[in-house]
């Protein structure tokens, strides 16, 4: 918040949100009434967009979770949602049996089982990642995510190795498209509101504590390890929700969706986005998706492109895309406000979890 | 399993070429994260370049002076210098602007030239695997067959490892270097400049990743995706040794390499995991690592 905030100055809804909340709640208004209505536009293919959108997003929000607000980098964040995809799988194909077909009640708790799955993963993991931080933690939340992609992609017996499973076919209400959207939307923005109350609750805030100087965290009495424990916990549970969701709108999942370049994508859209802000994340899966959508039908060279997109974005737009627009309304109000009175001192910080 | 003397020493040989391979890639690294603390995710990546473009320039020689396995020398010479110069301009461009930079933001630039420099691979010399053969006897021993190159190439990792402690701790750039490894601000307080320095590291550091991929073009076929699982072995190997420490990134490619070796005999689909497991016990018993300081942690 700004300095310059003053009760008086309220506009209207969206000016009155960005005061209260800063940049993510106009963000998120803008953003869910586009989600909302997205199914208007002609064709299929936008709504499928839309689902991986919402769905990339979620996980992408996730990781935030840790980067952003704790400060440490996980390389190795697929992993959750790649072991939420297959505790849904597993589930789904048992269920399924000889039939290939599933009723919604089995459906459903095949979708919720992906929440213990990879929050026992992450549990494992973030015991040992937890006691380092910086570069360390991220090799080694890398390390352990490439060794579950490698559990996962060679124990043919259970998971189908190199195949992954195939054919979940969900029932028959959200085989469309649009009642398959609709349905990750609710899902989607429920796990955004918890995302929201947990970064507004005191633990949210001991997590930014964590993230700007954790000594001075375990001075005040925090247990530091734990904290992030169960932080990292909690952020794997959300990638494995994500990737619950996954599973049956792809009808497949495969071992790739633990790999290396699936960690990457919710770095590449944490950082497109703007780390420093909830709704961050979520711009950056929409810029991400379309770009990854409509750009790979032009050229099959689609890493080269996003590879010098995400050198510009790290070159000139350190922060990210909200980051950019923040600081312009900021400028704005700032030379607004010393129009009336010369002398007042507000500033915005990029660190600032908005 | 047959537990002879032979299949032994021939795990025990391709362990410790493997683990040249993965010190010649890890002491970049090491020595990049050590003096200018960026972790270059795209290490193994310029190494595949490398391999390219040493395969390349061999069947270019081979064509122009016929056919013999000496042309590779010259090849991996040229390659190592092509990738030396792309190591300087790559640090002058674009890792320069980063040292004021996060992490996260480093590793981000990395991983943007991992994506572009796999894809140019692929544009350039498309998805096929490469490899050069070289007409070499394997030579008996102990009742089994080895293939005589393997010595070439631990005297060539043994040979960079000893030219490279001699340039650290006997020549006066080397010197200068372990001293940034301490502390940069101090190094460039007292006149030294450090953005050469900083430049001459980086390239070094890719320059040695390039004789290492030149040098094992023979004994190993190279493709698009063996880098990814090479740096997250060599990033096992520099955590292992301690970042910024020679003789660590050495005793530690020994540990992994051989450790690899044998364990891909006994258990093929778990060696990565004995890896893991051996940096796991290590970080938790020394998180700087065994060779590193304490203070750099």
């Amino acid at each position: 918040m700004t300095s310059s905030f003053n009760k008086n100055k309220y506009k209207g809804l969206i000016t009155d949100l960005y005061h209260r909340v800063g940049l993510s709640g106009p963000v998120a208004v803008v953003l869910g009434l586009c989600f909302l209505l997205l199914p208007l536009l002609p064709g299929e293919f936008p709504v499928i967009v839309g689902v991986e959108i919402l769905i990339l997003g979620l996980f992408a929000m996730s990781f935030n979770l840790i980067y952003g607000y704790m400060g440490q980098i996980s390389f190795g964040h697929a992993a959750y949602f790649g072991l939420g995809a297959y505790g849904t799988a597993l589930l789904f194909r048992a269920f399924q049996g000889g039939t290939g077909e599933i009723g919604y009640f089995d459906f459903f708790l095949s979708l919720l089982v992906a929440i213990p799955v990879s929050a026992v993963g992450a549990l494992l993991v973030g015991f040992f990642c937890v006691r380092l931080t910086g570069v360390y933690f991220a090799i080694f939340s890398l390390a352990f995510g490439e060794l579950i992609f490698y559990v996962v992609f060679s124990w043919y017996s259970f998971t189908g190795g190199d195949n992954g499973v195939q054919g979940l076919l969900p029932p028959p209400f959200f085989q469309n498209t649009v009642n398959y959207y609709y349905f990750t939307l609710t899902i989607v923005a429920v796990a955004i509101a918890l995302l929201w109350r947990i970064t507004r609750s005191p633990f949210g805030y001991t997590l930014r504590m964590l993230r700007d100087n954790q000594q001075r965290a375990s001075f005040l009495g925090i247990n530091v390890r734990m904290c992030m424990l169960m932080n990292f916990v909690i952020a794997g549970s959300f990638a494995g929700v994500a990737g619950a969701l996954w599973g049956p709108f792809q009808r497949s999942v495969s071992p790739g969706l633990l790999g290396w370049v699936e960690s990457g994508l919710p770095v590449f859209m944490t950082l497109i986005g703007g780390a420093g802000f909830f709704a961050g994340p979520m711009v950056g899966s929409v810029v991400y998706t379309i770009l990854s959508s409509y750009v790979t039908m032009f050229t099959v060279y689609w890493p080269l492109t996003i590879g010098f997109i995400i050198l510009i974005l790290v070159l000139f737009v350190p922060g990210g895309l909200l980051f950019l627009i923040d600081s312009r309304i900021v400028n704005l109000r700032n030379r607004r406000q010393s129009d009336k009175d010369l002398g007042s001192v507000s500033y915005g910080g990029q660190g600032e979890n908005q | 399993m047959p537990a002879d003397f032979g299949s032994v020493l021939i795990q025990l040989l391709s362990g410790l070429s493997r683990a040249m391979m993965l010190f010649l890639v890890s002491c970049g690294l090491s020595l990049i994260f050590g003096v200018m603390n960026i972790l270059n995710f795209a290490h193994a990546t310029l190494w595949l370049v490398a391999g390219y473009l040493t395969y390349t320039l061999f069947q270019f020689f081979t064509a122009i002076f016929g056919d013999s396995g000496l042309l590779l020398i010259p090849a991996i010479i040229l390659a190592t210098g092509a990738m030396f110069a792309l190591g300087w301009v790559l640090e002058r461009v674009l890792i320069r602007r980063m040292y004021a930079r996060e992490v996260p933001e480093q590793l981000l630039l990395t991983f943007a030239l991992i994506l572009i420099f796999s894809d140019s691979i692929k544009l350039i010399w498309g998805v096929e695997n490469r490899r050069i053969f070289l007409p070499i006897e394997p030579i008996e021993m102990l009742d089994s067959y080895v293939n005589p190159y393997i010595f070439v190439i631990i005297a060539v990792g043994c040979g960079v490892a000893a030219g490279l402690w001699w340039f650290l701790h006997r020549t006066r750039y080397g010197k200068i270097v372990r001293a940034a490894v301490y502390n940069r601000d101090m190094v460039s307080a007292l006149g030294i400049r450090i953005s050469t320095i900083f430049a001459g590291v980086f390239a070094l550091g890719v320059g040695t990743a390039a004789l290492s991929a030149g040098v094992f073009l023979p004994i190993m076929p190279i493709g698009l995706g063996i880098d990814m699982d090479l740096i997250i072995q060599c990033f096992a190997v520099v955590v292992i040794g301690g970042f910024g420490s020679i003789l660590g990134t050495f005793v530690a490619s020994l540990i992994v390499g051989v450790v690899y070796a044998f364990s891909i005999l006994i258990w093929p689909n778990g060696a990565l995991a004995i890896i893991f497991l051996i940096l796991v016990v290590v970080v938790i018993w020394r998180p700087w690592g065994l060779f590193g300081t304490e203070m750099r942690y």
